[in-house]
């Protein structure tokens, strides 16, 4: 043992990685990162991972219920529907479409947010506390009847429904961007930067960018997590994905009409989708604790 | 307090003119007949034509047609619905109210539950109650609407057979349209039976309530928890603490308004997402709401009821969210105006 | 029998398999009528003293004292109620911030009156209560030397300067009569004016009322001035304490001097333009505290034995915790002709026993 116990090399991490650490220490959070990129690798590896055809209607297994009830049989994992497609398939497809759409919506809505929200906070004036008011308004808006006037306009078909979701989501980026860029530029270290001659882009990139990442990353999962619930809720409503396109909450809307019969086709595609917004959900909430905690160390 | 007032609104003019503007260009934006986009009548003959042309001032210029279109609005005047014919008016003030009880009720719920469950939690953080509310709460916002309510169908109307599936009474119950209110009109009507009334108009009205209310008050649980837990570690709490004051009494007199207040707009946010919900829960449920109403509407492309039904939920959601936000900044003493509550 | 006896008061946490102590045997005693310093550099741990005794822990601290009462009730073992009667009425706390210990939404008027006891009422119909309450709201206030209460009374208090917001929060602790005033660093980064008046209004408190202060803070000057005698703590151990005057004329652990050296103030032969003296080096952090006198990789006498922890001795009731205290010969305090030593203390001293044998008797 050392003579004097002098200042070892002490390891300090930095922010990211404290957030990270202390993101890990919640399991239930690593679980919804888990089945997060579980999901992701189903949107992307569909065509591999799943065992039929979706779209292949086999009139010889109707209504097949799962592989673990008495007359279900293993080579259908989840039963077949009222057609005989199977339905394990038909899952796989639809939260592909399901998930895939939902992260394209978020990812234009953050890209779209974000930028008008910082030229919106870049350039003050007192207009644009009135242009905030009224977005703030807009955001009140309930998204199904902006949903519901797009379709009107423009027909029904995921890529508009998922134009209406988007349109519904940017103004809160707009907005959370708005006051934090504001409230970033009156501070001190902003005026430091300033003073020596910095100009307000410079300034947004490298000072205030890195410090909004973590704001936005909080608010893209409660985006995401609306909007999944927004794209099958539209779907379900049969103003989304149409057919051959196969989507979770349109399943759920074509087994409405076998469910005294075949519970398990109303179950299973509202599984998928309640498991999916969940694991966003934990992850996001999971971020939310770490990024609180992250210095309780 | 005028100026904030006069603030508000100043918002509250500019927002709902700018919704009519929005609901005035709808028309030429929808595919198919201008005419009847408009008034729900197809012409059949040029007669016809003209007449209608004249009466919304089709060949004025777009001013003209404009000040047309809030003179009808106010007269009450809203065309007709082009698929039933029905006047849009009556529709919709039979519609609505529907909707507007269902939201009512779960935002009941969703307060009277919510809230103090979220401050219990949040006081008594990190023991295995909390850890539960905390695990139901995420579970409950988690929920696909649509889904929870077939579910519900599924377990308590399909197998277990007690509760009816659909509608808001049963048929054989002729309630007189008074407000729109279920329950008000029971009251009103004065039949003998109103009482089996009643508990039928109940018994419908449960499910789609739960299923719309339980992702409403995990999420005000969520916001409510964390908010009494950020007061909790203010000063002016330990400094309480320190003079010796009683949990309770701290909770009275500070860390109850401190917490509720900042995240009364959030709250207010959630409306809009409550109409979504119960306008999604209705078709399922058949009630006889406006989301149900408007549905209908788009599968039978009936543009001139789009427009109208739009209209008014629109307006309404914003008027009561904006009048929400004002008098949250009104008794908001701490004039914390960047402050606002952390999700 | 003295107001607040603390002994041995250690408070440590258990991280993984370590366990780190942020306090370390702290021991000291506060009489009736008396002014004590609590001195130390930020980080010493003074606050977590403060928030022992008032009860306001965290819970991942562990307590552990061989005393810790107040007017000679055990304040570790009592129950919650108990503990919250005495806060009530007998300890009151200042803190530091003074707008962050006030609720935001509440006017101040009725925030005074809230601390006040239910007991100083006496009984009546509401409307002569609410009266009664804005009386003594009113003498309290003038009692602190704030003049214009009705404007005062009516704000917010993001709306008041912070010297009257400072000075409100002391008549807020005066509410309850208490007995004793702990007065957390309440001065920080006050200007001389205001600070002076709030001094000066704590001596007027203690001659007249009689009221016990504990004053922590690591302003020399402001400690001096008013502070009958003084605990110096360091990284969680006390290092030195006793009457101010005679730590001022003869420090006898280095730290103190070192404190002392370095205000300014206190020299009178500093020539102008020369360097301000300090230890060299920072207060250690809590997962690097060194074994022993925590002092010991910044202090310039240490040796050897300066890895065991110094037990606590006294002189004429000057106790000091070091094993090479300054007016001391070399070879330590064996055979030391410089003092007069007529008393010698000990403290039970857990960590290394076979230190006693250097104590005489």
């Amino acid at each position: 043992m050392p003579r004097f116990d002098l200042y070892q090399e002490e390891y300090h991490p930095s922010p990211l990685q404290n957030v990270w650490i202390e993101f890990k220490r919640s399991h239930l959070a690593v679980v919804g990162l888990i089945f997060i990129v579980i999901f992701l690798l189903i949107t992307i590896f569909v065509p591999i991972l799943a065992p039929y055809n979706p779209d292949l209607q086999n009139t010889n297994t109707l209504l097949l219920p799962p592989a673990w009830e008495a007359n279900g049989t293993i080579s259908h994992l989840f039963g077949t529907d009222a057609l005989g497609r199977d339905v394990f398939s038909r899952l796989l497809y639809g939260a592909r479409v399901t998930f895939g759409s939902s992260l394209t919506i978020v990812f234009v809505a953050v890209l779209m947010g974000v930028g008008v929200g910082a030229i919106a906070g870049l350039l003050s004036g007192v207009r644009s506390s009135i242009v905030n008011h009224l977005f703030d308004s807009i955001m009140s808006i309930p998204t199904l009847l902006i949903a519901i006037v797009v379709v009107a306009i423009m027909g029904t078909g995921l890529y508009n429904t998922m134009f209406a979701i988007t349109l519904a989501l940017i103004p809160q980026f707009i907005h959370q961007t708005r006051s934090f860029v504001k409230a970033e530029l009156s501070k001190n270290y902003v005026l430091l930067d300033k003073l020596d001659g910095a100009s307000s882009v410079r300034i947004f990139f490298t000072s205030i960018i890195p410090s909004m990442f973590e704001l936005i990353v909080v608010q893209a999962t409660i985006a995401l997590s609306i909007a999944i619930l927004d794209i099958s809720a539209l779907g379900f409503l049969s103003l989304g994905a149409q057919n051959p396109r196969i989507e979770l909450g349109q399943i759920l809307s074509q087994s409405l009409e076998t469910a005294y019969v075949a519970p398990w086709l109303i179950a299973l595609p509202g599984l998928f989708i309640f498991m999916m917004v969940l694991a966003v959900n934990i992850v996001g909430e999971g971020l939310r604790s770490a990024l609180r905690n992250r210095f309780n160390h | 307090m005028i100026k904030l007032f006069i603030r508000y609104i100043n918002l509250m003019v500019l927002t709902i003119f700018a919704l009519l503007v929005l609901s005035f260009i709808l028309p030429f934006l929808f595919p198919g007949d201008l005419l009847t986009n408009i008034s729900g009548i197809t012409p059949e003959t040029a007669e016809q034509r003209k007449v209608l042309e004249q009466a919304f001032m089709l060949n004025e210029n777009i001013f003209a047609q404009f000040q047309m279109y809030i003179e009808n609005l106010l007269s009450g005047n809203w065309g007709v619905s082009s698929s039933s014919q029905i006047s849009l008016f009556e529709e919709i003030s039979s519609a609505f109210p529907a909707t507007l009880e269902l939201v009512f009720y779960a935002l009941l719920v969703a307060t009277f539950v919510g809230i103090p469950v979220g401050f219990l939690a949040g006081l008594r953080h990190h023991n295995l109650a909390d850890f539960s509310v905390v695990t139901f709460s995420i579970v409950g916002y988690s929920f696909p609407v649509f889904w929870l309510a077939l579910v519900f169908i599924t377990l308590f109307c399909l197998q277990l057979e007690w509760l009816p599936i659909s509608g808001r009474i049963d048929l054989l119950f002729e309630i007189e349209h008074v407000t729109g209110f279920i329950f008000i009109d029971i009251f009103l009507s004065g039949l003998e039976e109103s009482k089996a009334a009643f508990k039928d108009a109940v018994r419908h009205a449960i499910l789609p309530t739960l299923s719309i209310s339980i992702v409403t008050t995990a999420l005000f649980v969520r916001f409510t928890r964390r908010s009494i837990m950020d007061v909790m570690e203010k000063g002016y709490i330990v400094a309480a603490k320190s003079r010796g004051f009683t949990q309770w009494q701290i909770f009275r007199k500070h860390s109850f308004k401190n917490a509720l207040v900042p995240i009364l707009p959030i709250l207010a946010l959630q409306i809009s997402t409550l109409f979504t919900n119960a306008m999604i829960v209705e078709t399922i449920f058949s009630w006889p709401g406006i989301g149900n109403w408007l549905i209908q509407a788009i599968y039978q492309q009936d543009y001139p009821a789009i427009r109208a039904g739009m209209l008014v939920v629109a307006l309404f959601v914003l008027t009561l969210t904006i009048t929400i936000e004002f008098i949250t900044r009104a008794i908001d003493t701490t004039k914390d105006e960047t402050a606002r509550a952390a999700v | 029998m003295a107001l607040l006896d603390i002994k041995n008061l250690t408070l440590y946490m258990d991280i993984g398999d370590e366990t780190v102590k942020a306090l370390e045997k702290v021991s000291f005693k506060l009489q009736e009528g008396e002014i004590k310093a609590l001195v130390g550099e930020s980080g010493s741990g003074k606050t977590l003293v403060v928030k022992a005794i008032i009860g306001a822990l965290p819970d991942y601290w562990r307590i552990k004292a061989d005393r810790l009462t107040y007017k000679g009730q055990d304040l570790l073992n009592m129950t919650y109620e108990q503990r919250r009667q005495i806060m009530r009425r007998e300890i009151a706390v200042v803190f530091q911030e003074p707008t962050s210990s006030l609720d935001p939404s509440v006017k101040l008027g009725e925030q005074i009156e809230e601390s006040i006891p239910e007991e100083f009422i006496k009984k009546g119909w509401f409307w002569k209560r609410n009266k009664q309450r804005k009386e003594i709201a009113k003498g309290l206030i003038h009692k602190v030397g704030i003049i214009d209460h009705k404007h005062w009374l009516n704000c917010y208090p993001h709306e008041i300067p912070s010297d009257i917001s400072q000075k409100i929060m002391i008549a807020m602790a005066l509410a309850s009569e208490p007995a004793i005033l702990i007065a957390d660093d309440s001065t920080r980064g006050m200007e001389t004016t205001t600070k002076t008046q709030v001094l000066r209004l704590l001596l007027k408190l203690n001659k007249t009322k009689n009221l016990s202060i504990l004053f922590v803070s690591h302003d020399l000057l402001a400690i001096t001035s008013i502070a009958t005698s003084m605990t110096v703590l360091y990284c969680g151990q006390t290092v030195e304490s006793g009457k101010v005057k005679s730590l001022l004329k003869r420090p006898l652990h280095p730290y103190t001097k070192a404190l002392l050296d370095s205000a300014p103030s206190f020299q009178i032969d500093l020539a102008p333009k020369s360097p301000l003296k300090a230890l060299n080096g920072t207060i250690p952090s809590l997962q690097h505290l060194p074994a022993g006198c925590r002092l010991g990789p910044r202090c310039p006498n240490a040796r050897k034995e300066c890895v065991h922890v110094p037990i606590m001795r006294s002189i004429q009731d000057h106790h000091y915790s070091c094993h090479f205290p300054l007016h001391f010969s070399q070879k330590g305090k064996k055979g030391s002709s410089a003092l007069d030593e007529t008393q010698e203390q000990e403290t039970f001293n857990l960590t290394n026993p076979a230190i006693e044998e250097e104590v005489d008797d």
